[in-house]
């Protein structure tokens, strides 16, 4: 790249002193060789092609801002002016016209046209490049044909003039060159950069196009007429036509662009406000993304109201139903409580701009109908032109209410007001439709965030509880027994599921002696997490009792001294409680409310249901008489299952698992291991429900009597 | 879910609520409801018929359990009828023919609201 330069700067120079060398041979020994001029001029064509390339590969100023690139090009015509008014007077009288050729008097003149020349050229290059990129300028089809048309037009003219005389005129030429300005003037109409200039730079333009303009009137006159064009004339004629078709371009384009940016003075300021309004926006549509700092985002909501519409205060506030506001708890300052006149909403104040609280109570006092209520209620934004004059601040009979014009935008979210948005000015009438839109537009994009930052923070939340329940979940798993004690006499297996994450089914076994082991089911009324609290005292109660009282009413009553009056009215236990003579095989049994123990023998099926409330229906003597015990002896091979009604009321669409499906299920594999009983059960249950979730806890404690009365227990793998 | 309705009429001076449909814990505010307001106007007399009642739930049974003391506080009752089977087995079960007369017809109870006048 840098070789590449080099070369064509060195071409350049080369092609320049050739032809520098044969003018000044041709001056000093007075030939004529008809074939020496075409050369020369194609050697100057062919240089100032190398010119052009040459500036396209040094100067990078595609991204510079026209106006910039404006003020360069003044300097540069400014400079040129000076060489051409320097020139010609320099040139006066330093050519000799002679059968239409021209000769330079002196060699003084001649080195002088050909700087001139030289430096003309240069000029008009740099001038077309800079034409070309303001013509393309956000270019349309045919912007680039135009812009080649005329090249193409101003080369064909440079080129029709290879072969005549300095001093020849000739009517193609003229019809080509009037083309050519013709393709000029189209070209010029190509000013849409200006649109886009800031109001200080369409300022700046309008100087330099002024001056530009004025300037290349002055270029064109001297390379119209006087010494200068001579000067040119004489050192080539195709560069003359260049440049001159190139400067007149030129003129008219600063001619045109200054008028373009007159005209577009006055709206100048509009644009630039609506630039800013979409660039904006545009931010704004990002934070929604992203944010999900709330005051972050409530800050840049407010600053950049005040931005686009160029208010001079703004606020926010936040709507609540009640007081709910969790989710924005990071707004706890009592000053930015506020109260609506109508209906019951909270309003807090979540960020504000050049504006007081006192100021925000003096326009909307507390215990009156203020457009904060108007909003509330009609939902769409209000502007207030006259704060001073309007009615709706009549009422604040204040007078410290502050001049000028406010408007207020609801943020509405599913038909719900979710914020106001409020902007003042100290002018009054100062809101105007387009403004109203800006910030309306703006309050929907400040909905979307807000709404978004909300259900961040609700997800968070969420996800906590989620993790809440799981650990609690994980807690009361622990409170059921991790293994059940076996015994050669009897097996037991047992299984709890609860229905949501955490239930109130209950079960247990221990062993109260050497030859007693007892087993306790029960369920709490209700589900969830009240019902696993009340299960976790009754864990407790049974841990602290069951080795106290070998009679299972006296348990009971026990329990329910301990649980009565420690509960919610309408919330209850039921408990069923066997306790087992491995020995012999005799169960006693008691029922404070609960279903009744299935006990399984010879291939018959039968329930026991000692009498009894549930425990907390009611106070020591009622239960206590409520009460039976009722004694069972089991045979070799017999089943007891104690479970909740979480299995016998198992719904699938209007029936009930009930409990003759549970004896025919336990019968038709009561001859089987304990285990595989309780598994043939909840896969019944299951298939019952055709998988639907099921509504309540679900607990079966399976117990099989071998018979052999011994009182070993076996080691549990 | 089934639905759960109340009515609430009026037999010779008692308050009758008669139930229909599934009572449990999403239904059973509906009914806590029916208690509150007879209590708050004073009535403390009243017979509830389920006779339409299909099921009920331990959280249906609670209901029955936050107001008898009140009402009972105050000289009334709550008097169960005419239950099918299957409600008078739940019931029973709990222990509710213990702690609430269960008649097996609506006229019953209100007799015997009337007798114990």
């Amino acid at each position: 790249m840098k070789l590449r330069k080099v070369l064509y700067g060195a071409g350049v120079g080369l092609l320049l002193i050739i032809v520098l060398i044969i003018d000044v041979v041709r001056k000093s020994v007075d030939i004529d060789l008809s074939g020496l001029g075409l050369m020369r001029d194609i050697a100057i064509l062919c240089a100032f092609v190398l010119v052009f390339l040459l500036f396209e590969m040094i100067v990078r100023t595609r991204d510079q801002s026209p106006v910039k690139r404006m003020g360069l090009a003044l300097v540069g015509s400014v400079v040129m002016a000076i060489v051409g008014v320097g020139g010609s007077v320099m040139l006066e009288g330093g050519f000799d016209a002679k059968n239409s050729i021209l000769l330079p008097l002196s060699y003084g003149s001649l080195f002088l046209a050909t700087v001139v020349s030289a430096l003309f050229g240069v000029f008009a290059v740099g001038v077309l490049r800079f034409l070309r990129d303001l013509t393309l300028y956000k270019r349309k089809r045919g912007t680039q044909r135009n812009l080649l048309i005329f090249i193409g037009l101003t080369l064909a003219t440079s080129i029709s003039t290879l072969w005549l005389k300095p001093l020849e005129r000739e009517v193609f030429v003229s019809i080509l060159y009037g083309f050519a300005i013709v393709a000029a003037v189209v070209n010029s109409f190509r000013l849409s950069w200006i649109v886009y200039l800031s109001k200080r730079e369409k300022v700046f333009g309008l100087v330099y196009g002024f001056f530009l303009f004025s300037v290349f009137i002055v270029l064109n006159i001297a390379i119209q007429s006087g010494s200068i064009s001579r000067a040119l004339l004489y050192y080539s004629y195709p560069l003359k036509e260049f440049v001159s078709l190139v400067c007149v371009f030129g003129n008219i384009y600063f001619g045109m662009a200054f008028v373009s940016t007159l005209f577009h003075l006055p709206t100048a300021e509009a644009f630039d406000r609506k630039t800013s309004e979409l660039s904006s926006l545009h931010n704004l549509s990002k934070l929604v993304t992203q944010a999900f700092d709330f005051n972050e985002l409530i800050d840049t909501v407010t600053s950049m109201t005040l931005q686009v519409c160029e208010a001079k205060g703004c606020w926010l506030e936040l709507i609540h139903t009640n007081e709910d506001g969790r989710g924005d708890s990071l707004i706890k300052r009592e000053d930015a409580l506020r109260r609506s006149f109508v209906g019951s909403y909270v309003v807090r104040i979540a960020g504000m701009k050049n504006i007081t609280h006192e100021e925000i109570d003096a326009l909307l006092p507390d215990g009156v109908r203020t457009v904060r209520d108007a909003v509330l209620e009609e939902r769409r934004p209000i502007v207030v032109d006259d704060i001073r004059r309007d009615v709706r601040f009549k009422k604040t009979g204040r007078t410290s209410v502050p001049t000028g014009s406010l408007v207020v935008v609801p943020l509405i979210s599913h038909a719900d007001v979710i914020g106001i948005l409020y902007a003042t000015k100290d002018t009054e009438h100062g809101f105007f439709k387009d403004d109203v839109d800006v910030i309306s537009a703006f309050a929907d994009q400040a909905t979307i965030a807000i709404e978004n930052s909300r259900l961040f923070n609700k997800s968070l939340e969420r996800e906590r509880l989620i993790r809440e329940m799981m650990l609690a979940q994980e807690m009361q798993r622990k409170l059921l027994p991790q293994t059940l004690p076996q015994f050669l006499s009897v097996e037991l297996a047992a299984s709890s599921t609860p229905a949501f994450e955490v239930g109130g089914d209950y079960y247990d076994v221990a062993q109260l002696d050497e030859h007693r082991v007892g087993v306790i089911v029960g369920d709490v009324s209700g589900k969830g997490v009240s019902a696993a609290f009340y299960m976790s005292e009754v864990k407790g109660i049974f841990q602290a009792l069951n080795k106290m009282y070998h009679s299972p009413k006296d348990f009971m009553v026990k329990a329910n001294e301990a649980l009565f009056g420690s509960f919610d009215k309408r919330s209850f236990i039921t408990l069923i409680y066997a306790i087992m003579d491995i020995r012999t095989g005799t169960v006693m049994i008691a029922r404070a409310g609960h279903c009744p123990l299935l006990h399984i023998s010879e291939n018959r099926g039968s329930y026991v249901r000692p009498a009894g409330i549930g425990i907390g229906l009611g106070d020591g003597t009622v239960f206590a008489s409520s009460i039976e015990e009722q004694m069972i002896h089991l045979r070799e091979g017999d089943v007891c299952v104690l479970y909740t009604d979480g299995v016998t009321e198992a719904r699938f669409k209007d029936d009930e698992y009930g409990y003759d499906r549970l004896m025919d299920a336990v019968l038709d594999v009561h001859h089987q291991s304990a285990t595989e009983i309780k598994l043939h059960v909840l896969n019944s249950v299951k298939t019952f429900t055709d998988q639907e979730a099921s509504h309540d806890d679900l607990t079966l404690v399976v117990l099989k009597w071998r018979g052999n009365g011994s009182t070993q227990p076996i080691e549990v793998s | 879910m089934s639905e759960f309705k109340i009515g609430v009429r009026e037999a010779e001076g008692i308050n009758v609520l008669e139930l229909k449909g599934y009572l449990d814990a999403h239904t059973a505010p509906k009914l806590e409801e029916a208690f509150s307001s007879l209590l708050s106007l004073k009535q403390f007399r009243i017979v509830v018929n389920c006779k339409d009642l299909s099921y009920i739930s331990s959280a249906g049974l609670g209901v029955f359990m936050a107001y008898i003391e009140d009402v009972r506080q105050n000289k009334g009752d709550i008097k169960l009828t005419n239950m099918s089977p299957k409600v008078y087995n739940v019931f029973d079960l709990l222990g509710f023919p213990l702690l609430y007369e269960i008649f097996k017809d609506e006229r019953e109870a209100v007799t015997k609201f009337k007798d114990s006048k």
